[in-house]
């Protein structure tokens, strides 16, 4: 049996409290992403976007984000993500923003990335980071996650220590 | 060209140009209704006018006009009669051509 070609779309949501950010549902976010793709592109967008889209990962703590599409649709997807602005969750509304990380054909692909992706950003905040404390947690957190080589753990790590 | 069955107020240019950005922004979104079209000639009588279009946005252009089919709570329809890249072709109308 042929599987539907698909795409995913790995984006990272940025908030400015890191608060609020905890509290996102994945629903929230595919309406918000719905109702941009409708504005963006129409009723044709709409319906050629959301045969079989999806959020298929929300990490609340870091904000990785795995959308899911058709492959015909994922351009119409990508180009619409800028325009998500408002985010809805337990009633109230926060600006935001969709940062597009990485498309890939499975989620495999994806998952791979956000691994090397959040060991480079934990590098860098072990650079950029003034509390010695926080310097401990970080570096307590780096030697962890690179002794054990599991494929399975996504190498997610909380960063709400750190305050941009 | 387009045809309202209930005979009301023509439209004129600028709410003719209107519609059909209207009816773009409905089936493509913003993208759609920021198409570069422009109304080369209209006439009030016949409500019939001439589009001009990029060829990438041709399909979209089309396919709009088609599903148009209410503005304002009136109904109302396009009928594309004809279609071509170059403006001159469009003086002459091959469907109604006869032969002597």
């Amino acid at each position: 049996t042929p599987r539907p070609p698909r795409r995913y779309v790995l984006c990272e949501v940025l908030v400015e409290e890191p608060r609020c950010r905890q509290g996102i549902e994945e629903r929230a976010l595919g309406l918000a992403v719905r109702d941009a793709v409708a504005r963006a592109h129409g009723d044709f967008g709409l319906a050629a976007c959301c045969v079989s889209f999806t959020v298929k990962y929300l990490n609340a703590y870091t904000g990785a984000v795995l959308l899911r599409c058709r492959r015909d649709a994922h351009r119409l997807l990508c180009s619409a993500l800028p325009l998500v602005r408002l985010l809805e969750s337990r009633g109230q509304r926060y600006p935001c923003a969709l940062r597009t990380l990485h498309v890939g054909g499975t989620i495999r692909s994806c998952q791979k990335f956000l691994i090397q992706y959040n060991r480079r950003q934990l590098l860098m905040l072990l650079q950029n980071c003034t509390n010695e404390e926080e310097r401990q947690a970080i570096q307590q957190s780096v030697l962890s996650c690179s002794l054990t080589e599991e494929p399975s753990q996504s190498g997610d790590e909380e960063d709400d220590d750190d305050t941009e | 060209r387009r045809e309202l069955p209930d005979g009301a107020a023509r439209p004129s240019a600028a709410l003719f140009k209107q519609l059909v950005v209207t009816a773009l922004r409905e089936l493509h979104g913003e993208v759609g209704a920021a198409l570069p079209v422009d109304v080369l000639t209209y006439e009030e009588k016949t409500m019939s006018a001439i589009l001009r279009v990029i060829s990438s946005g041709f399909v979209k252009l089309w396919s709009a006009l088609t599903l148009l089919g209410f503005y304002q709570n009136r109904r109302c329809a396009f009928r594309v009669l004809q279609t071509s890249p170059f403006l001159l072709a469009l003086s002459g109308n091959s469907r109604e051509l006869v032969l002597d």
